[in-house]
């Protein structure tokens, strides 16, 4: 019986609270509360202090921060002012909350790092086929050199990469090089690079997910695929 | 069910009140004031001053009592302080430390 503790609705606590199973607020603690179970504080329930413990459910008032080593979940009718943390957190609508609010060890930056360190490779070979095709155009207005790279070296490179080493993604390779090639058409070589180091990483993590995003690259490279195939 | 539990492993340290029954079965240091009943589980640890209406301890409990009805000390229990109740029992087994005042 011994596990589970309760604050009733007509009890007030001014002090900490700490120690193991789980709590339930229903009346009113001004301190600090830490627990290992879970917490949930009723509507009707309003904790001034830090709340720490594994899963934490609220719908009452907090005036502190909020950590839930497995989640936080703001019921509606909650108000809390205060930061939030914890690797899961939800906040449903009809809750108050002001703060910050951080999500710890969420799995979606893992797996996106997974294919940006993927998608880095297959860059530098974009690199090396526009490499050569900027010299070329250097002396060129900055028009003009977009035309030239489309046409002579950067089709060709792609359909190698295709046929050779990727067959079945075909679709994926050639979209890839033509993004650079445009980027690097933009900008003079020297200063470019600067730009495109710090610009690449930030575009292929986002874009290499999910694929329907071409559309917003494709404003430069449907025109010079236009022109390249006319 | 009792209005408020803390549990055994829960530690406060402050003040508890409130106007409803209080169950304790884990540690407290402070103080407990109530309108309603407290009760002192046997795994419950209690260093504070206790005021309500009636007290029943089975665990330990360090601290002057005031009850508006009555104290009672279960077989295992123990208590060290003054006690001031206008009825008291100690169980056998139990064990006691402190003035009495029943208020005649």
């Amino acid at each position: 019986m011994a596990e589970g503790s309760v604050i009733g609705a007509g009890t007030v606590v001014s002090g900490h609270v700490r120690g193991q199973g789980s709590l339930e607020i229903l009346g009113r603690v001004e301190g600090d509360v830490s627990v290992t179970g879970n917490v949930v504080i009723g509507s009707a329930g309003r904790v001034r202090g830090n709340i720490s413990g594994a899963e934490l459910r609220i719908s009452g008032q907090v005036q502190g921060d909020l950590r839930g080593t497995v989640a936080v979940f703001l019921e509606a009718g909650a108000r809390v002012a205060g930061d939030i943390s914890g690797p899961r957190v939800g906040i449903a609508p009809g809750a108050l909350a002001r703060g910050h609010v951080q999500t710890d060890g969420e799995p979606a930056s893992s797996a996106a790092r997974v294919p940006a360190a993927a998608a880095r490779p297959a860059a530098p070979p974009a690199r090396v086929a526009t490499a050569p095709t900027p010299a070329k155009p250097e002396p060129k207005l900055a028009p003009a050199p977009i035309r030239v790279e489309a046409k002579a070296p950067a089709v060709p490179p792609a359909k190698f990469e295709a046929k050779a080493p990727l067959p079945p993604p075909p679709k994926l390779a050639p979209p890839k090089p033509e993004i650079r090639k445009v980027e690097p058409a933009r900008a003079v070589p020297a200063p470019s690079q600067a730009e495109f180091t710090p610009v690449r990483p930030l575009k292929p993590e986002p874009r290499r997910p999910p694929p329907p995003v071409v559309p917003v690259l494709s404003k430069g490279t449907k025109a010079k695929k236009k022109k390249t195939q006319d | 069910m009792a209005g408020t539990v803390i549990g055994e492993g829960l530690t406060i340290e402050g003040d508890i009140s409130g106007d409803e029954e209080i169950v304790i079965h884990g540690n407290l240091r402070g103080r407990l004031t109530t309108t309603d009943a407290v009760t002192v589980g046997g795994t419950a640890v209690v260093g504070a001053d206790i005021s309500g209406a009636s007290l029943s301890v089975a665990g330990q409990v360090t601290g002057d009592v005031t009850a508006s009805e009555r104290v009672d000390i279960q077989a295992g229990g123990k208590l060290v302080g003054d006690i001031k109740a206008a009825r008291f029992t100690i169980a056998d087994g139990a064990s006691f430390k402190g003035n009495v005042d029943m208020e005649v």
